[in-house]
């Protein structure tokens, strides 16, 4: 059974990593990319109670997550969460002297249940902040963020080592031209802030050190919610008289769940990794099906439940009179088809799949930092002098689970201002120096471009009177991709710009 | 092979690889001095876009007055834009084929097509056709790498004294330059001297600043053998991208030459200019690059419907 479970496993991390390759340009795939993330239960219920809305595409994958748990109780946790498998394997790497259970840490496992409680409640005021610790958004932007680009950047420094030798070199760009646009990003890919990110995951493997799931055990409130289902599960394993208290399963128990006098499990901690079953010297366990759901205490009180009301309180009201630096929030240019910022920020877990899929198209989208206040910590953001939004691409809506971004066709995306380019008289080279240039309206997309430009005679330095072409944003037609931002040639701040001015979010 | 072994080979490798690339001088000439400039220019009309490019380039002197057997040959078409074949904002993909097959007709070893794009490479390669039918027409297509960029000095610039180019196109036996005709607010029209702006690296947009002496110089360097010039569709306005099927033109022409100035100066006409109404063409000119006076060349036209 252990061995079907470890197969299990890695068979759901192969499926996220094989979806995560899958969300690129061009877009063909039968699952939905972001399955993972609308199969978890978490994300469903605290972005259906923050942004008040019922969001059909979660619902059907994640309930059946939790009417399974109440069949097979944490079954999420041992076979299919992918961050689960990540900590198995690194607690592998970890050689954790003896495998003695950690009892002065049980206390902690409240904990979990208290982040829940606290998630949930600050969902009920509409601050919705599961994106923080989240076990599948968590994944999914560690690996767009950090892993899936120091893996690239690995992959092409061995590569580009050999292309300097010189050795091999026919084979060698043979194996990079198949793996180029594939595995590997056409060209070099560069996300900010990847440090944090990756460092929430990196703290996660390394609680490790202390105890085998420590994440799991303490911290998850995906987990929690499981457990709160698994607490009426139905199918139970039960200790038989063959056992010999040996304690060997106490001693194997990943969480921690087995009792001191080795007889009875927690069903809340257990996450059906059968390394019990496997280790027993006299195979006691047996199972059972019982029809009266089964009844487990949690050990959370009335009292803890109130404070950590109150905290979830404390937490809302810190983030929503957090105010936002208005010269960072005129820039504030979110994806095609966002919903008006309140919504947006009730329903972006921050899983950055749209970010992934623009990553590998025009690069316009990066998590944000502080410039939509503390609520917007980590959502996506254009970024105009790295990447632009590209004309004829609505793929970022396709990925979003909650709907944050709604999917847009390509007609109407083509319709929705994301903002406005406006050109720095100061820095554009015909302004202040009377030269040509016209980088940007080159690259402008439209059929009709929203550069146009005023050709003028005028002084010029050395003297002579010339015609110069002077461009400015047509204010009717741009649509804020932000190409001309990134075009132009300029070192440092380009001569053009980009606002939210004009912006249009999708409104139902 | 022991330790020591090796760790020689490597380092004699090495540093035959970096004298070779410092100060590099690029061996295209080598092929092209002998070479005479030809006045022959092609000009064919009214065919499929296959047959104009065989006939255009017979007119010219023969594939096989270019290609070599066992030569590596360089096609460098326009695929700079995420646009589909029918906007004509890069080169047309039957076009691009006709060009392979002729090449590998005359015994070419090695195929490559490639070019430096302006929007994402992976959506221009796939979008323009071109990927999918050099494939096919047995062709290796590839994106440009990073590593492959070499500094060349200039030794004639004045506004340029170094750039980047494509090591791939300097080492090739033969380069064919296969642009799309088309319009553009900066230049007016971009066509092979501009579609050399796909074989360099660096901050490109700097070339616009000062274009028609910046794009002369750069053309000092890398030298085509061949343009062929895709005037199967143009487009008329709102280029180099177009995007409005109403801006594109069906003009049904190629126009083929070894004189890279002159094929530009023969496709302006298709505008309703002079190539001395382009200041980069006259630039070209005056550099020595070639000629822009019509008359003086040798003109060769056909005519499928004739």
């Amino acid at each position: 059974m252990e061995r079907v479970r470890r197969i299990s496993q890695l068979f759901f991390l192969l499926l996220f990593i094989v979806l995560f390759f899958k969300t690129t340009y061009p877009f063909e795939t039968v699952l939905p990319v972001d399955i993972f993330l609308r199969a978890n239960p978490l994300v469903m219920l605290t972005t259906m109670i923050s942004s008040r809305e019922f969001i059909g595409s979660l619902l059907l994958f994640s309930t059946i997550v939790l009417v399974l748990s109440l069949i097979l109780g944490r079954f999420f946790c041992g076979w299919v969460c992918p961050l689960g498998t990540c900590i198995d394997i690194s607690d592998r790497l970890h050689h954790l002297p003896g495998k003695n259970p950690n009892k002065s840490l049980r206390k902690y496992r409240v904990v979990k249940y208290t982040i829940l409680v606290l998630m949930l409640c600050a969902a009920l005021f509409s601050v919705q902040l599961i994106w923080a610790l989240d076990p599948i958004s968590l994944l999914t932007r560690t690996f767009t963020v950090a892993i899936f680009p120091i893996f690239a950047f690995i992959i092409e420094g061995i590569l580009s080592f050999f292309i300097s030798t010189g050795l091999f070199e026919n084979t060698i760009f043979s194996i990079y031209d198949a793996l180029r646009g594939t595995i590997v990003p056409v060209e070099p890919l560069f996300i900010k802030k990847s440090v944090f990110i990756l460092s929430m995951f990196g703290i996660i493997l390394l609680l490790g050190q202390i105890a085998r799931r420590f994440w799991c055990r303490y911290l998850c409130p995906l987990g929690a919610l499981v457990a709160f289902f698994s607490k009426y599960r139905l199918s139970k394993r039960l200790v038989t008289d063959a056992c010999i208290s040996c304690g060997k399963c106490y001693r194997e128990c990943k969480m921690d769940a087995i009792s001191d006098d080795f007889q009875s499990f927690s069903h809340s901690e257990c996450i059906e990794c059968m390394n019990c079953v496997t280790v027993c010297p006299t195979n006691a366990f047996k199972y059972s099906l019982k029809l009266r759901p089964s009844k487990e205490k949690i050990d959370f009180s009335r009292r803890r439940f109130v404070f950590t009301g109150l905290g979830g309180l404390l937490a809302v009201g810190m983030t929503k009179t957090a105010f936002a630096d208005k010269e960072k929030t005129g820039a504030l240019i979110r994806p095609p088809g966002s919903l008006p910022e309140e919504q947006f920020l009730d329903r972006c877990i921050r899983c950055h799949e749209c970010i992934k899929i623009c990553s590998t198209t025009g690069k316009y989208l990066q998590p944000a930092l502080l410039e939509s206040g503390w609520e917007g910590l980590l959502t996506p953001l254009g970024n105009p002098r790295y990447g632009y939004c590209e004309y004829d691409c609505n793929l970022c809506g396709k990925v979003c689970p909650t709907g944050a971004i709604h999917e847009l066709t390509i007609e109407q995306k083509k319709e929705m201002p994301l903002g406005t380019a406006k050109f720095d008289k100061s820095r554009c080279i015909p302004w202040y120096k009377h030269e040509d240039c016209l980088v940007c309206e080159e690259h402008c997309p439209l059929p009709e471009k929203a550069i146009k430009f005023d050709i003028k005679e005028v002084e010029t330095r050395d003297g002579t009177i010339q015609p110069i072409k002077f461009p400015y944003v047509d204010e009717n037609l741009c649509i804020g991709c932000g190409i001309c931002a990134t075009k132009c040639p300029l070192d440092g701040k380009a001569g053009i710009f980009l606002t939210s001015y004009r912006q249009e979010r999708w409104i139902d | 092979m022991d330790r020591r072994d090796f760790l020689k080979k490597s380092f004699k490798l090495s540093a035959a690889t970096i004298a070779m690339y410092n100060g590099y001088v690029p061996n295209l000439f080598a092929r092209t001095e002998n070479m005479e400039v030809s006045k022959d220019l092609a000009y064919v009309v009214n065919g499929s876009p296959a047959e104009m490019v065989s006939k255009s380039i017979e007119l010219v002197g023969g594939i096989e007055k270019f290609v070599k057997k066992g030569d590596v040959v360089v096609i460098k078409p326009n695929i700079g834009w995420a646009r589909r074949p029918d906007q004509a904002a890069n080169t047309n993909p039957d076009v691009v084929t006709e060009v392979i097959r002729l090449c590998k007709a005359a015994g070419a070893k090695k195929v490559q097509v490639f070019d430096r794009t302006c929007n994402e490479a992976k959506r221009c390669y796939h979008l323009s056709g071109i990927e999918k039918a050099a494939k096919k027409a047995g062709a290796d297509v590839s994106y440009v790498y990073p590593q492959k960029f070499k500094r060349v000095k200039i030794p004639q610039g004045s506004y340029l004294k170094s750039w980047e180019f494509y090591s791939d196109v300097l080492n090739a036996d033969v380069f064919i330059n296969v642009p799309v005709a088309k319009h553009h607010s900066l230049t007016q029209l971009s066509m092979g001297l501009k579609n050399m702006m796909g074989v360099i690296g660096g901050n490109r947009g700097q070339i616009h600043n000062n274009f028609d002496q910046k794009i002369t110089e750069i053309n000092s360097v890398v030298r085509p053998q061949l343009t062929i010039l895709d005037c199967v569709n143009i487009i008329l306005r709102n280029g180099p991208q177009g995007g409005n099927l109403k801006d594109v033109k069906n003009t049904n022409t190629i126009i083929a030459g070894v004189d890279r100035v002159a094929v530009d100066a023969m496709g302006a006409t298709l505008f309703g200019k002079k190539g001395q109404d382009l200041g980069y063409i006259v630039e070209a000119h005056k550099f020595g690059l070639g000629e822009i006076d019509l008359d003086k060349l040798n003109v060769k036209r056909y005519d499928y419907k004739s």
